[in-house]
């Protein structure tokens, strides 16, 4: 699993907005740096990786939440939301199919045939989330969502309007 | 599970100050959920205290900046607690799937075979690490971690 990086100039003193502009730029960085060679399914740690930093963007934005503007910051969560599902619909069929065979591994073929036909169906899953998540990655770049999580980060630096 | 909110955050207040008062309502989530997930059948209270304690784990990781060692430790300890609930919801998540497949076959078809055996042994791990789930959150109580936690973030309850 990638470590998340450390993030310069973070630290106790500065204020809130200030921490939640710098780990939100960080975080970004981190989850697009991933997207390269994501849906390959000989690499399953690539998105394993994806998974974990796209799980760490969304918590920091959750942590900072008050620092955001209400309208960018959900339209924002949603489609983080989003992908994060999509790399779990990719990834969850993988943790599945190698725990089913670890456990299998001490039967006997002729012991498991209903549990190749159950793996068959994990297979599929795992070919359907590949395409889920293909498109969740396609809609990340259309709406230029490494950009809107960027401007978003940006935002936290301005005082809200009281 | 929604997380509770956390009153009186300001933007412009130093980054510590507002992360004492989010990790003071981050730990009460995950402790007030401890005496309901020490029965194993409180499938929801144990799912429900995974999501709190992945959410201290976050919260201690991206304020580690704030409280340093005592940070990089509770958020370790929410992680331990996170990962051994999280195998306690895949076996959850794999016994149902695979009784639910089980029971669209019938018993003599060669589809059925292994499906069983497959299922009693998820059910059977999924006790073992109960029981070590169990374990390991008396030990956090009788060490008094909550307490230790509290007073090195400085956020008394």
């Amino acid at each position: 699993m990638a470590r998340a990086r450390e993030i310069p100039g973070l630290g106790p003193d500065i204020p809130m907005r200030e921490a939640a502009a710098l780990t939100v730029q960080t975080r970004t960085s981190e989850v697009f740096a991933f997207a390269d060679g994501v849906l390959d399914t000989a690499d399953i740690e690539r998105v394993h990786d994806m998974r974990v930093a796209t799980r760490r963007l969304r918590a920091a934005l959750e942590v900072f939440r008050p620092c955001f503007p209400k309208p960018e910051f959900k339209a924002v969560l949603r489609d983080v939301k989003d992908l994060a599902d999509a790399l779990g619909a990719r990834r969850d069929p993988d943790v599945a199919l190698a725990a089913v065979e670890d456990i299998m591994a001490h039967l006997p073929p002729q012991a498991r045939a209903g549990v190749d036909a159950f793996e068959d169906d994990l297979h599929i899953e795992q070919v359907a989330g590949n395409a889920t998540l293909e498109q969740a990655l396609a809609h990340a770049t259309e709406t230029q969502l490494e950009a809107r999580l960027l401007e978003l980060a940006a935002l936290a630096r301005t005082p809200l309007p009281t | 599970m929604k997380a509770r909110k956390v009153k009186g955050l300001d933007p412009d207040a130093p980054f510590r100050e507002n992360a004492q008062k989010m990790a003071r309502v981050r730990i009460d989530e995950v402790w007030r959920l401890g005496s309901r997930s020490r029965d194993p059948q409180q499938k929801e209270a144990l799912h429900n205290m995974r999501i709190a304690a992945k959410r201290l784990r976050y919260l201690l990781e991206i304020t580690e900046p704030c409280f340093g060692r005592p940070a990089t430790k509770g958020a370790k300890m929410a992680r331990g607690l996170q990962d051994a609930l999280g195998e306690i919801h895949d076996c959850d998540v794999m016994s149902e799937r695979v009784r639910a497949r089980a029971e669209t076959v019938a018993v003599d078809d060669e589809r059925y075979v292994g499906l069983e055996a497959l299922a009693t042994y998820v059910e059977a791990r999924r006790r073992v690490l109960h029981r070590q789930f169990v374990h390991f959150w008396s030990d956090i109580e009788q060490k008094g971690v909550r307490e230790r936690l509290e007073e090195d973030l400085g956020a008394p309850a």
